[in-house]
């Protein structure tokens, strides 16, 4: 990959950061908050307030079931951010432990990871959970597994080709000729250099695995009603687009609205910690 | 919110969008019809298997039976032979003759894979079939049956295909030549994930079709359908409510007369079964309980749009032998309260009753991606936590769900009665197979083997008013008992657009009737 | 080049193998039972006596190690099995469900590629003006955009509303392009975003390089100077995210297939998930990778195509 030097010098200060931060944030505390935050059971079915208008006690309204609409959407921000969240944690662990080992120990082990990882990438993510879903099933524990199963592999050659590279840096060469053993040499010198780059693709990738999630739970093969979720949400309001249309369009702008900070927060951070990146992702 | 405006433009440009080419009626169905072998299920579709193939009798609206491919019947003294006098004049669409030796070899076709057909009582009781003469065909049992006729009615695997059509050495089990039927349709065309096209049968011996064409498109997901209604991409949208949403359908309905939609008469029943042989609904008070607790007319009304009427007993007033003046249980928090509180249910700190320290709770058992099936779930939850009762939900694929009624691993589960012209005989002797749910609802009963003797009786029963107390008898058991928790009766929808008529329902929810149906007069 | 290309397709079987290998072994290992599903959607009651001779049917009484070689036999004879729905072998049928797909995601790829390079240009051109901040305002709404929504809006605005285009199935002959627009149209839009600004950025960086600057020095036009020798070298990264493009816009195909009633392999699929049909689960997995590595390919070739290093070099990039 040619570069001959990054245009944008990474800028010290929060100053891109602030906007998606402070929204990512927010969403982040709706989030974890949760149960708190709504103001309403998401749960709570009450026929005799279906579809109501927005109003004090329900600012987006009620739904077919009567349940309130923006509680609903802040608990599916829980469902669905927290499945990306779990899933990113596996995804993370995943690629840094099978990356960090296949770049650390090289040789036959580094081959045979490689191809291990190798076999993953050669499917399509979509099409790797979908048939993951096929496989163990649909619901919530099944989707987290899929997206992370089907996107570990990408972090794992990430992490392995900044592991080959870290490892010729001058502090490194100096650690191992003072005698360190290779998991030491590892958690002191190269994970420091591993994890800012991670962070920021990982958070790069918050948005897209978030929609894989939703499109999983709006086929019927994710996320399991009454759970819940963005995708799900979009579902069931079909039935009810033509006299309702605003059912359909809350959790799509919510979805949107999390992808939307997730991604900026993304950018911001990659600006900040590793630009040489913009050419690898092609975001 | 579409303002009413937009909403008739979009209504007038529907009507004049559609393909419909002169003498075609255009249907969707939610796959395609399958190889329409008509001795096997699926992926065979029953409403194309119906179209294309016929019966010997078929059943009407209200339960008696009428001849068809046969003119008359008789019956022997021991209630064990048919003796069938066919129709003359009758040719399948390939030009092979319809006669005894054609009904002999379909039949033996059918039993050569009788195990196949183990669901069927019929099947099982059949001993042999005999020519008697070019259009005289016998049929004897092993023991006197009383649904034979209706079982010989349904849309499958008793009906006929030519003998030409059929697969090496007479058989159907494996395969077919050819969807050959005597019936008013052929399958002409069939594009996988597209369509399958009908063309009207030439040599039909009865009313023909008014459409040259039938087609049916493939249209998986209901809220497409709505919007292939609209846009004129097919005519009619015709079936169980599954079809469509229920809101699209009342929207439909109220845009008269750019659409023209009905709802049919009740037709099977929608219950809950509750587990006998589980606690805490092995007790009766519980049992009843529930079903005092449920406020059924706002469910009715909310999750079901009103479509459907609510139901108080396993089977309508409506179907045979069920018009018994059972008294329902209606819906009354009082009541429910006072029947627990009898069986020493108290209320508990949180609200939930106990008693000997354990909760009253209960699991409500149902297909995840089922939406109705989910609605209905939640309200059962809300309503029963009113007096007391503690629900859990559990929504699971359906294999897990299938696998739950098999074992009797379930609290409350969904179910439903066959409908037309399953109710009430071929239900009622599935009661005794252990593989159904009704089976390991029932099973915790004392009285459950007197329950299953008393259904062998009557199918087997000759005599007309024994037939009728037998099962009065086992209707009035399972109603005492509470078994059931009786929902809704589920009706078949249809919505058109103008440009066809003569839309109506037929007696039962399996067959179709387009040969009814006609353009409209411009 | 013809060695480059002849060694990335010698990869492919043995790639493809494994894939098979893992495919096959996570779906043993899924819950669910094969044969309960097969006999619920015979509609035959699942007594024990039919469960046990469903199991034999399908093969599932043998070892693992013996069902895969056996699979394995028969699939290289193209053999996938029949599918336990439709009781009819599931390779031609999914063949035969294949092109819509693809139709429907080459015109999205063709979309994506012709929309998202000139606006990609365009924002660089005019970098920190309007124009760049209208395409860069564009850009991430479409990433941000779920596509089944976008899918919804679109048939809900010009097929009900309007009434100006069909809301679902395929055409043919004429009726093609109404059909095709607005489910390719839901399915591009997010790598159409994610590419202008891939380009824009590549554009940027390429236009600062000192070639590029040695270029203008010597007098050629600014057009000139774009076109020769910053877009060609621009497009590189593009080239190769298109790989990665490709496999989005399969995945999205299939999402957005059911809303259209597209008669594709993702509706195919979907309803296969549902239903636990294990054999067609298979061959789809399989399939679509194929699909994917040769897209990959042909993108790879073109890389390799676009800069001489590595024609001429005849060695992989890292």
């Amino acid at each position: 990959m040619t570069t001959s030097g990054s245009l944008r010098a990474a800028r010290p200060g929060l100053g891109p950061l602030a906007v998606p931060g402070a929204l990512a944030v927010a969403i982040l505390l709706l989030t974890l908050l949760g149960p708190l935050a709504a103001p309403h059971d998401p749960l709570a079915v009450d026929l005799t307030a279906r579809f109501e208008p927005s109003s004090l006690t329900h600012p987006l309204g009620t739904d077919h079931l009567g349940r309130d609409i923006l509680s609903r959407l802040i608990a599916g921000a829980r469902t669905t951010l927290g499945a990306v969240a779990a899933a990113l944690a596996l995804v993370v662990a995943l690629g840094l432990g099978v990356g960090a080992v296949a770049g650390m120990l090289g040789g036959r082990t580094d081959a045979v990871l490689m191809r291990l990882c190798d076999v993953f990438l050669t499917v399509p993510t979509f099409v790797l959970a979908l048939f993951l879903i096929g496989a163990f099933g649909t619901g919530l524990v099944n989707v987290i597994a899929a997206i992370a199963l089907s996107h570990w592999a990408w972090y794992a050659r990430i992490v392995r080709g900044l592991v080959l590279e870290l490892k010729t840096r001058d502090y490194v060469l100096a650690a191992r000729i003072a005698g360190a053993a290779p998991p030491t040499i590892f958690v002191e010198h190269v994970l420091t250099g591993v994890l800012p780059p991670l962070v920021a693709l990982a958070t790069l990738d918050i948005g897209h695995m978030a929609l894989h999630v939703a499109g999983l739970s709006f086929l019927g093969l994710g996320v399991q009603p009454p759970t819940p979720e963005w995708g799900v949400m979009i579902n069931e309001a079909r039935a009810f687009f033509w006299t309702r249309p605003l059912l359909v369009v809350w959790p799509g702008l919510a979805i949107a609205l999390a992808v939307l900070a997730f991604n900026r927060l993304g950018d911001a951070l990659r600006d900040r910690l590793d630009p040489t990146l913009v050419a690898e992702r092609g975001l | 919110m579409l303002k009413p405006a937009t909403r008739a433009v979009a209504a007038l440009v529907a009507c004049f969008l559609g393909p419909a080419a002169a003498g075609q009626l255009t249907y969707s169905w939610p796959s395609n019809v399958g190889p329409l072998n008509p001795h096997l299920y699926a992926p065979n579709q029953m409403f194309a298997q119906a179209s294309v193939y016929e019966p010997l009798v078929k059943v009407r609206g209200d339960g008696t039976v009428e001849p068809w491919l046969a003119e008359s019947w008789s019956l022997s003294e021991d209630g064990r032979t048919y003796d069938f006098a066919l129709r003359p004049g009758v040719t399948f669409s390939d030009g092979a003759p319809f006669d005894a030796a054609a009904v002999k070899a379909n039949f033996d076709a059918i039993l050569a894979n009788r195990p196949r057909h183990a669901w069927l009582d019929l099947a099982r009781q059949i001993e042999g079939t005999e020519i008697l003469g070019p259009l005289a065909f016998r049929l004897v049992l092993k023991a006197p049956h009383d649904p034979t006729l209706l079982e010989l009615a349904l849309p499958r695997p008793f009906r006929f295909l030519s003998p030409r059509a059929m697969g090496a050495d007479g058989t159907t089990a494996a395969g077919i030549k050819a969807p050959v039927g005597t019936g008013p349709w052929r399958l002409v065309d069939t594009q996988p994930g597209v369509s399958d096209t009908f063309a009207r049968n030439p040599l039909y011996w009865g009313t023909k079709p008014a459409f040259e064409q039938l087609v049916v498109k493939v249209i998986p997901d209901p809220n497409t359908r709505v919007v292939a209604l609209q846009t004129g991409q097919i005519d009619l949208v015709y079936g169980a409510a599954g079809q469509i949403p229920s809101e699209a359908f009342l929207r439909l309905r109220d845009m008269a007369p750019a659409f023209a939609a009905a709802v049919s008469p009740p037709l099977a029943t929608r219950v809950l079964a509750m587990n006998s042989a589980r606690f805490p609904t092995d007790e009766r008070a519980v049992r009843r309980a529930i079903n005092h607790a449920v406020d059924k007319d706002t469910l009715v009304r909310t999750v079901l749009d009103g479509l459907e009427p609510r139901a108080d007993f396993l089977f309508a007033p409506s179907v045979p032998y069920a018009d018994l003046g059972l008294r329902p249980y209606g819906f009354d928090r009082a009541a429910a309260a006072r029947l627990l509180d009898a069986a020493g249910w108290l209320p508990g700190r949180d609200g939930v009753r106990m008693k000997d320290g354990r909760r009253l709770a209960v699991e409500v058992d149902f297909v995840g991606t089922n939406a109705q099936q989910r609605a209905i779930a939640e309200v059962l939850q809300a309503d029963l936590a009113r007096v007391g009762i503690e629900v859990r939900l559990i929504g699971e694929e359906e294999s897990s769900i299938l696998a739950r009624q098999k074992d009797g691993r379930f609290g409350l589960i969904f179910g439903e009665t066959w409908g037309p012209p399953y109710d009430p005989a071929s239900f009622v002797s599935s009661m005794r197979a252990p593989s159904h749910a009704d089976y390991q609802a029932q099973a915790g009963l004392p009285e459950k083997p007197s329950l299953d003797a008393t259904i062998a009786a009557a199918l087997a029963a000759t005599d007309g008013t024994e037939r009728r107390r037998l099962y009065a008898e086992l209707l009035t058991t399972l109603h005492e008992a509470a078994i059931y928790l009786p929902i809704s009766h589920a009706v078949a929808i249809e919505v058109h657009r103008p440009s066809i008529t003569g839309v109506g329902f037929g007696p039962t929810i399996n067959e179709i009737p387009f040969v009814a149906m006609r353009p409209a007069a411009r | 080049m013809l060695r480059f290309a002849a060694v990335r397709l010698a990869l492919i079987p043995p790639m493809l193998l494994g894939v098979s290998i893992l495919v096959f072994v996570m779906l043993r290992l899924g819950q669910g039972d094969p044969a309960l599903d097969y006999l619920r959607l015979s509609q035959i009651p699942p007594t024990d006596a039919a469960l046990a001779d469903a199991r034999v049917l399908l093969g599932l009484d043998r070892p693992l190690v013996v069902q895969y070689l056996d699979w394995l036999r028969r699939a290289l004879q193209g053999d996938f099995g029949l599918s336990y729905v439709t009781r009819r072998p599931v390779l031609p049928e999914l063949l035969g469900f294949l092109p819509a797909t693809l139709e429907l995601a080459g015109t999205a790829l063709a979309i994506t590629l012709a929309v998202s390079l000139p606006l990609g240009a365009w924002a660089a051109g005019h970098r920190g003006r309007w124009q760049d901040r209208l395409v860069r305002g564009i850009a991430v709404l479409g990433v941000s955009l779920p596509n089944f929504w976008i899918a919804f809006l679109l048939v809900a605005l010009f097929s009900v509303t309007l009434g100006w285009l069909p809301p679902m199935g395929r055409g043919t002959g004429r009726g093609t392009l109404t059909h095709l627009i607005m489910p390719a149209l839901a399915i591009c839009l997010m790598s159409l975003s994610v590419n202008a600004r891939l380009l824009r950025a590549s554009m940027l960086e390429v236009g600062g390089a000192r070639h590029v600057v040695y270029a203008r020095l010597r007098g050629l036009s600014e057009g000139a100077v774009r076109r020769r020798h910053v877009f060609r070298n621009a497009l590189v990264p593009v080239v190769t995210a298109t790989g990665m493009h490709v496999g989005e816009l399969l995945g999205g195909a299939l999402v957005v297939e059911t809303i259209f009633a597209w008669p594709g392999v993702g509706r195919y699929a979907v309803s296969a998930i549902y239903n636990r049909d294990y054999p067609v689960i298979q061959c789809f997995t399989l399939v679509m990778t194929a699909v994917f590595v040769l897209c990959n390919l042909a993108v790879d070739i073109a890389y390799a195509w676009l800069d001489p290093r590595l024609r001429l070099g005849g060695e992989e990039a890292a």
